[in-house]
């Protein structure tokens, strides 16, 4: 009876993960997909839209906006890795002096506590031209000093991604942490032994040894910045005029201003593809690396 | 000629004091073992020779130059890692050329060296491929293969077989030793397995709470332990100590077990001073050294009839394991008496010889 | 000769070494408390500006400490302010989101443990898939389900209400945590669980006397990501919360980002720092499981 009562309690126990996982990912994502193909506005409608199948999606591909979102996706990803490097770059230095880790570690960290729209606020206010960083060069003396930069299409995003590296270093710099603490400590001291130039080990042996952390930090963070929204809407509220638009902000935006669930739908259709591509990589190299650890045990 | 010396070396880990005044000489060519229980302080004292740990205090001579503050690389010493520790990154040569690399020498140079030591340690084979695919055995080899391209005259070793499995411990064993009769270099070698360092060093200094016991060729340390700690320590099972008390009776020196009421016969040991009349004192007997049955030629200076608590056979000899009152005692006996002694109620009539006593002071435990 | 204990022997001191201080650690070491220093950058800025009279503020100089210190906008943004067409300041918003985070909690803590548990320790034939599928759940952007999340809830009636926003909360959560609780759980002691399956071999037994009494660590680890998570999100609370329930950041961004109005710095940067409160003090006084949920956080198959 006992052996009966064991068997039949983890399942039951399973059944509410199950059935969210089944209708709030699985059949949502599928609701999603169908919304994208019906004729549904502000409020859903049901009809597949069979005279114009493609209709979302081609209109989609033909909205600037939805470049401009690709684009600053896009520009967003390579500018963010600066948050991996200095991540690195600092994990490897606070690794080395050892003197003050644990300050360091938390000061570097606190922004990632931090929600994305205070940080967008406290951003948008340093960028301020009259009365932040901006005025404040002018008054030490840079008469040229432009600090301007959410004011202008050519210069928002750059200042977006100062503001998402400053939240986000911390956090690949305690990734990087970890992974430079579980190289074996005798690694080290044979270096030091053999007189490995610290450019040289770095290069050659640490940072090979570190690529799957890497790998994963590079994914995390293009997945970070597929979803996009709250620092952007705080920061420039999408602007100047759309030039700082995202992904998801273009979602939020179809549906929440435009009033259009079957285009916002669409959109987010497109959101989950990016996610795939990006997310495959990790998934074979997850793979590929337990099968490599089997190997190594065997 | 590389002479290693410490010299009044003191370590200290905050407020904790791990090694203190310690001194110790190794000539060149020996192969000396380090050898004591985990946190005697012998891994600490190897990395400060190697340069990875700072001393507190005291000076370390290579050669006759002062090493103390000198950088890990410019120390002229080769080590090999308890965890083999090869770049998991680089290929076996890579592994052997890296260090070779950094000291920017001429590459036919580097070459020779790689293939002679791959030649060597027969690793030739393995040559392209990475740690990973190698079996920990194979990686042993090419850390050795990695401290020999170096051209040194001294090797360290920490701990080097702690990894691999019984069979291939022993047979590594042998390598090791083979290379130091071959090479002739000086090695420093530290373990806490007491056959390694008794069949592979030429001197062993054996280490506890930070200081060494005693310093000596592995038959010293075996036979003449220089203090209680030394003695137990060495030895499987263990040198036997049984407590007694001196009695002076003329030119007799008699020690008796109180337990027992057995008088050992200590006149013929070599006192470095003698014990007066009534003193305490432990003595020391080795398993292998009782004579049994037969073998008892009526002349020895003590002799037992002991119930035997258990016997067993581990290998080739067998051990059997004697009641006496408050202690037990270990004899070594031949494999096939154990199946004799495993009876109930048996018991064995055992001697021991005048010239085998280790006798120590009950006080400071060191020998007399 | 005589054997002393180590934690017994005297300590004698011995003049510290002439250590060659390196110049290269201290150039590293400076540049790191420059780092450092820049980091803390947005912080101190916002913390002046909330304490500096709005005259001052517009006088410029961001970096300059307040002439006089005043609780002027702090008061403000507490209770005064508006988001839409109530000015009860931030306040509301705290309770809001206090009434969020404690059933989020619930929720997702509960549901993730036991899930975790049951995929750990119990010998299921589909655990794995299942786990294959959650991960890929947990890398879902929310965006992607927003649609029909909002048809469900308004179909249940709930929406518009803190009920809605933490049961998404929790939902979303639920992937994510669960897989650290299994990875969690995965590194019992499968000898443990045996002995308590002989003994008594009730799952639920065995979660309540065993496992929990085990995860105190990780409990601590996830309430810092759910209690930080929650309180920092804003766009499952904007969409969910309808005008209702609106939690801290929503009443943040109404008034400091689409607030109509003279702009009144000190207030704006006041309300930011209040919403930022709580997390960054959960922050500075766990710092250290913070760092710990981090690395869970990455996955770890």
């Amino acid at each position: 009876m006992a052996i009966r009562y064991s068997w039949m309690s983890p399942r039951l126990a399973l059944i509410p993960a199950m059935v969210i996982t089944a209708v709030a990912f699985v059949g949502a994502i599928g609701w999603t997909i169908y919304i994208s193909f019906t004729k549904s506005r502000r409020f859903p409608n049901y009809d597949i839209y069979w005279e114009n199948f493609w209709r979302q999606y081609k209109r989609l591909f033909n909205d600037p906006n939805w470049e401009t979102s690709i684009n600053n996706l896009i520009f967003m990803t390579i500018g963010s890795a600066l948050a991996i490097l200095f991540g690195f770059i600092l994990a490897v230095l606070v690794n080395k002096e050892k003197t003050g880790e644990g300050v360091f570690r938390t000061i570097y960290l606190y922004p990632l506590a931090v929600s994305f729209i205070v940080a967008g606020i406290v951003w948008r206010w340093m960028f301020n031209p009259v009365l932040g960083i901006e005025n404040f060069l002018i008054e030490l003396g840079f008469e040229n000093a432009s600090f301007n930069w959410l004011a202008h299409k050519d210069t928002a995003m750059w200042g977006v991604i100062i503001a998402i590296v400053w939240h986000g270093m911390g956090f690949y710099l305690a990734l990087m942490l970890a992974g430079l603490k579980s190289i074996n400590d005798e690694i080290w001291n044979a270096a030091k032994l053999d007189g490995i130039s610290p450019w040289k080990f770095y290069t050659e042996i640490v940072i090979p040894m570190l690529k799957f952390t890497f790998l994963t930090c590079a994914i995390l963070l293009s997945l970070g910045v597929v979803k996009t929204y709250d620092i952007v809407l705080a920061m420039t509220g999408g602007g100047p005029g759309t030039s700082s638009w995202t992904p998801a902000y273009f979602v939020v935006n179809a549906y929440a201003t435009r009033g259009n669930m079957g285009y916002a739908s669409s959109a987010a259709f497109m959101m989950l593809l990016i996610t795939f591509a990006i997310f495959l990589p990790l998934v074979l190299l997850t793979r590929w690396q337990t099968k490599r650890k089997e190997k190594e045990a065997v | 000629m590389p002479e290693i010396r410490f010299k009044d070396i003191v370590k200290q880990y905050g407020y904790v004091t791990v090694l203190e005044d310690l001194n110790l000489k190794v000539s060149d060519g020996e192969f000396l073992v380090l050898l004591g229980p985990s946190g005697c302080g012998k891994t600490t004292l190897l990395n400060m020779l190697a340069g990875l740990v700072e001393v507190t205090a005291g000076e370390i001579t290579i050669g006759g130059k002062d090493v103390t503050d000198l950088d890990p690389k410019d120390r002229g010493l080769a080590m090999v890692f308890q965890s083999y520790a090869l770049y998991p990154t680089k290929t076996v040569e890579g592994n052997l050329k890296f260090g070779l690399a950094a000291q920017k020498l001429p590459k036919a140079e580097m070459m020779k060296r790689v293939n002679w030591a791959a030649d060597l340690l027969q690793i030739q084979p393995l040559m392209k491929r990475k740690p990973a695919e190698l079996s920990g055995g194979q990686r042993q080899r090419v850390a050795i293969g990695r401290a020999l391209v170096k051209n040194v005259e001294v090797f360290l070793f920490d701990e080097p077989l702690s990894n691999l499995d019984a069979k291939l411990r022993t047979e590594m064993r042998l390598e090791i030793k083979k290379l130091h009769n071959e090479l002739q270099k000086t090695i420093v070698y530290v373990t806490h397995d007491q056959v390694e360092a008794m069949t592979m060093a030429t001197s062993i200094a054996i280490m506890n709470q930070g200081v060494i016991q005693q310093f000596g060729s592995p038959d010293d340390v075996y036979e003449n332990p220089a203090n209680l700690f030394v003695a137990k320590f060495i030895g499987a099972p263990p040198m036997n100590i049984i407590a007694a008390t001196v009695a002076i009776k003329g030119k007799k020196i008699l020690a008796t077990h109180a337990a027992s009421g057995v008088s050992m016969d200590l006149s013929k040991y070599d006192f470095a001073h003698k014990p007066a009349d009534g003193a305490k004192v432990y003595v020391g007997m080795r398993p292998e050294h009782f004579a049994i049955g037969s073998d008892i030629a009526g002349k020895e200076a003590a002799s037992f009839d002991l119930p035997v608590l258990y016997a067993e056979k581990p290998g080739s000899d067998g051990n059997a394991y004697l009641n006496s009152g408050d202690e037990q005692i270990a004899v070594r006996i031949d494999s096939a008496m154990v199946k004799d002694l495993q009876g109930a109620n048996a018991s064995l009539k055992i001697a021991f010889p005048h010239d085998k006593f280790s006798v120590f002071d009950a006080q400071t435990e060191s020998r007399i | 000769m005589a054997n002393i204990d180590i934690s017994e022997r005297e300590f004698k001191h011995y003049p510290p070494k002439k250590k060659k201080i390196k110049g290269s650690s201290i150039i590293t070491f400076i540049f790191l408390a420059m780092i450092a220093l820049a980091v803390l950058v947005p912080l101190y800025v916002i913390i002046v500006t909330s304490f500096k009279t709005l005259d001052q503020i517009t006088l410029g100089r961001i970096f300059d400490l307040p002439t006089t210190w005043t609780f002027e906008g702090w008061n403000k943004a507490w209770s005064e302010v508006c988001s839409g067409m109530t000015c009860n300041g931030v306040k509301a918003g705290f309770f809001t989101s206090i009434k969020i985070l404690i059933p989020s909690i619930a929720i997702s803590v509960g549901l993730a443990s036991i899930t975790g548990y049951a995929l750990a320790l119990w010998k299921i034939k589909w655990a794995g898939s299942f786990l294959f599928v959650l991960f890929i759940c947990a890398f879902v952007p929310f965006q992607v389900i927003m649609i029909p999340l909002v048809l469900i809830t308004a179909k249940l009636g709930i929406y518009g209400t803190f009920w809605a926003v933490a049961i998404v909360h929790g939902v979303l959560s639920m992937p994510f945590l669960t897989l650290i609780f299994r990875n969690f759980y995965k590194d019992i002691p499968p000898e443990l669980i045996n002995a308590a399956l002989m003994d008594s071999g009730s799952f639920w037994r065995i979660f309540g006397e065993i496992v929990l009494p085990m995860s105190g660590n990780i409990i601590i680890v996830v309430l810092i990501l759910v209690i930080t998570g929650v309180w920092n999100d804003f766009l499952i609370g904007l969409t969910f919360g309808g005008f209702g329930a609106q939690p801290m950041t929503v009443i943040l961004a109404n008034t400091v980002i689409t607030g109509t109005g003279a702009v009144r710095y000190n207030v704006d940067m006041a309300a930011a720092l209040l919403t930022a409160l709580p997390p960054l003090i959960v922050y500075f006084a766990l710092g250290k499981f913070f760092v710990q949920g981090i690395s869970a956080g990455a996955i770890k198959g």
